[in-house]
């Protein structure tokens, strides 16, 4: 009896290819769609004169070299460099510490874990307008708080030296990201290597420095580069907490809400996008050097040195 | 077999897909002749409490029901998102019929994407007289007219009775020839009305200004350009000369005005400072409303915003008379705007007509809490203001728009954005302490205003 199963012109090989890329056709489109274009868009922008109502205009470098004139740039761009300076190593060692703690072996754990995961997952704007209400100098927690200590609190959202500061302790409210990222390295430490340590008589604090940290670092590499470009991104919450004016006194102008002022309060469209594409160089350096910097600090398991 | 049945599913998938994109056309073509659709873009100033959205909407169901060929819509994007939506539908060239109401401001911000109406009032012949003068020249610029008069929104101060009776000081003349009503004396009253936690004053030698309850004076809705316009300065709320070019942010008058608001904050402490705004903002409280504030100097658009609901007596004052002996009071004025790149512009100019006519204009104002723009509805408007608002001195409300700013507070100048950033910056400046001299504050920010200008015209020669 002959088969009546028609041979397929392609392999299962190709066939399984085909199908694979069936599939991930949706995401290629909308990643060539609504990423890759829009980039290639504002790449093109910023060399134009563009205010969207009318069409742009063909202005080669000038935006690149405004830009480097533009007294305003560079205060936005320090204001972003004094905020990443503070509040992403403080970020950092507080989600660590936090989620060190959060590892331990006691009742209720979970509880905990979840109690300081919620606020993370509360939007940006709902934040700002809470701590609004917290650092309100008269009628807010936080001052009344310190005075019991002894501390005369600052008019923190309407001191220009306190502004900056302030966002700082803002941003460690939504740190819940970062601690469950981790547990999760935490607990992904094998335990025989604190068994052997332990009967090698190393201390908690040896343990904890010579197992806990290097056994982790892939996961505080991770949380540095999000953070590295999250923080240089910043903008909901000081937009919602200063109207989009980067106020007192400039001291909260963040590039990104200079770069949003451009775009859509004075309509320099073009010169907006030279500042994305700036900002994008500046992360994707930033980035690199750590890429760099992690071969003598992040350790990999399975890695071997020199591969 | 499971093969077969997959394709045989997407086969139906993508048919039902395609019938259901063609269905909606061949519905289309069958249809009568549809109404030409007007979208009202709400969002600019006024028009997105939800009362006003339920109004609004009721307002088109009455223009709906008696028109055959337009059927206008309003769309209500929330204040906050106003630019970005409306950037956003033009350069997806999805502009808007009408945009409205528009303030001075707003018309200022995207000057260049209106459409001039002067053909469409000329081709109609349509006779202006029946609006307030200065209504019309507030849209009437070198090279267009951006669209036909809705509502003035005059400015004077709301003061609290009781906090004067408290005090026991007579209430803010209402007599606009009373020259004695000045500055001064503005600061005067408003320092024996300021208190501590004690409840000293704030002439009182033991007053405690770092317990401030109770301030005299508030002007802090406003900018730098507003706040200054008053004092009399030749370009009055326009920090350049007339041509555009050279910056002037640094009047005498624009510094004696800063100067008296910063001695208002720092020394005499009538005025609250960045704190205290920052306080009530996070409370989501105007200055007015708690009772804490004895004057504020504000516009008609406040009644709706902050006259309901009082725990206390209200009226309304003159705004006194500038060191030069002038009594400016700033105004806010509305309009709609045609969108230059907008479909059916003929439509929009139409609805833009209705909305302004004497039958109609009585009940949009009432919507946004505006003088109507035409002089033959006042009575008819007046009895409306004593039903919403009894007991406040209409006169005052009507009699201000005679000392209206001009050039105004908030008209177009190039890089209006950017100008008003830094002068408000400024100001910001001032109201935290940072600097106090006023004198220095405004000459850095028109140092910073000219650079722009210079930026500006070397660009667009």
């Amino acid at each position: 009896m002959q088969s009546t199963i028609k041979p397929s012109r392609f392999s299962l090989a190709r066939r399984e290819s085909l199908w694979a890329y069936a599939f991930i056709t949706p995401w290629i489109l909308g990643f060539l769609i609504f990423t890759v274009g829009p980039m290639l868009a504002s790449l093109f922008f910023s060399f134009t004169s563009y205010d969207i109502v009318n069409p742009p205009r063909w202005i080669g470098l000038t935006n690149y070299t405004t830009l480097i004139h533009d007294e305003l740039f560079w205060h936005s761009l320090g204001v972003t460099f004094k905020y990443a300076v503070i509040a992403l190593p403080l970020g950092l060692v507080f989600s660590y510490l936090v989620a060190v703690l959060l590892n331990q072996n006691v009742r209720g754990i979970n509880v905990w874990r979840t109690i300081y995961f919620i606020p993370s997952v509360i939007a940006g704007v709902a934040v700002a307008l809470l701590w609004a209400r917290i650092f309100d100098p008269k009628f807010g927690i936080l001052n009344p708080l310190l005075e019991r200590i002894g501390i005369q609190g600052p008019g923190w959202l309407s001191d220009p030296q306190w502004a900056v500061p302030a966002l700082v302790i803002m941003s460690l409210w939504s740190v819940g990201g970062n601690i469950i990222i981790y547990l999760a390295g935490l607990q992904g430490v094998p335990t025989d290597l604190y068994d052997a340590a332990k009967v090698d008589g190393a201390t908690a604090w040896q343990r904890f420095r010579h197992v806990t940290l290097p056994m982790t670092t892939p996961v505080i590499f991770y949380n540095l580069i999000l953070g590295l470009i999250g923080t240089f991104q910043y903008f909901t919450e000081v937009y919602v907490l200063t109207n989009g004016s980067g106020n007192p006194a400039r001291a909260t102008l963040f590039y990104n809400l200079y770069l949003y002022q451009n775009a859509f309060r004075y309509f320099h469209m073009g010169y907006a996008s030279t500042m994305a594409w700036v900002l994008f160089l500046i992360v994707l350096g930033f980035t690199l050097l750590i890429f760099r910097s992690s071969e003598t600090w992040v350790y990999y398991e399975g890695q071997l040195r020199g591969r | 077999m499971k093969n077969n049945l997959f394709k045989a599913l997407t086969l139906i998938l993508l048919v039902s897909i395609f019938l259901s994109g063609c269905g909606g056309n061949v519905a289309a073509t069958q249809a009568p002749a549809e109404k030409v659709k007007v979208v009202i873009f709400v969002g600019m100033g006024t028009g997105t409490d939800p009362d006003q959205v339920e109004a609004q909407n009721q307002l088109a169901e009455k223009f709906n029901s008696t028109h055959d060929d337009i059927e206008i819509e309003f769309l209500i994007v929330p204040h906050e998102e106003y630019a970005t939506r409306y950037l956003a539908m033009l350069s997806g060239g999805n502009a808007p019929q009408l945009v409205g109401p528009n303030g001075v401001s707003t018309v200022a911000e995207f000057f260049d994407t209106w459409e001039d109406i002067t053909p469409y009032i000329e081709a109609d012949k349509l006779d202006l007289s029946d609006f307030y003068g200065p209504a019309v020249e507030l849209n009437q610029y070198p090279d267009k007219n951006t669209g036909l008069p809705l509502g003035l929104y005059p400015s004077y101060l709301y003061y609290n009775k009781d906090l004067f009776d408290a005090a026991g000081l007579d209430y803010p003349t209402h007599d606009f020839e009373d020259t004695s009503w000045n500055m001064d004396k503005l600061r005067e009253v408003a320092m024996q009305l300021t208190l501590d936690a004690n409840g000293k004053n704030a002439t009182d030698p033991d007053f405690d200004p770092e317990n401030i309850v109770q301030y005299g004076y508030d002007d802090s809705w406003d900018g730098m350009r507003a706040t200054l316009a008053d004092w009399g300065a030749e370009n009055v709320g326009r920090p350049t000369t007339s041509d555009y070019k050279t910056a002037v942010a640094n009047s005498p008058e624009w510094v004696q005005g800063l100067q008296w608001m910063s001695d208002g904050v720092w020394k005499d402490h009538f005025i609250g400072s960045a704190e205290v705004q920052a306080g009530r903002d996070s409370a989501g409280v105007d200055p007015f409303g708690p009772g804490t504030t004895a004057m504020f100097y504000s516009y008609t658009w406040f009644l709706a915003e902050g006259l309901h609901d009082l725990s206390f007596s209200a009226d309304i004052a003159p705004f006194p008379y500038n060191p030069k002996g002038e009594r400016i009071a700033r105004i806010d004025a509305d309009n709609f705007t045609i969108p230059k790149d907008a479909e059916h512009k003929q439509e929009a100019w139409e609805v833009m007509k209705w909305l302004t006519s004497p039958e109609i204009i009585v009940d949009v104002c009432r919507i946004y809490g505006c003088i109507p723009a035409r002089k033959s509805v006042q009575e008819n408007f007046l009895e409306t203001l004593q039903t919403d608002y009894p007991g406040i001195d209409y006169d005052v409300i009507f009699k201000s728009i005679d000392y209206l700013d001009k050039p105004n507070h908030e008209e177009w100048i190039p890089e209006w954005g950017k100008i008003e950033d830094a002068l408000n910056n400024g100001l910001s400046i001032m109201y935290s302490g940072e600097e106090k001299d006023a004198a220095k504050i405004l000459d850095d920010s028109n140092a910073e205003v000219q650079k722009i200008l210079d930026d500006y015209w070397a660009a667009n020669p």
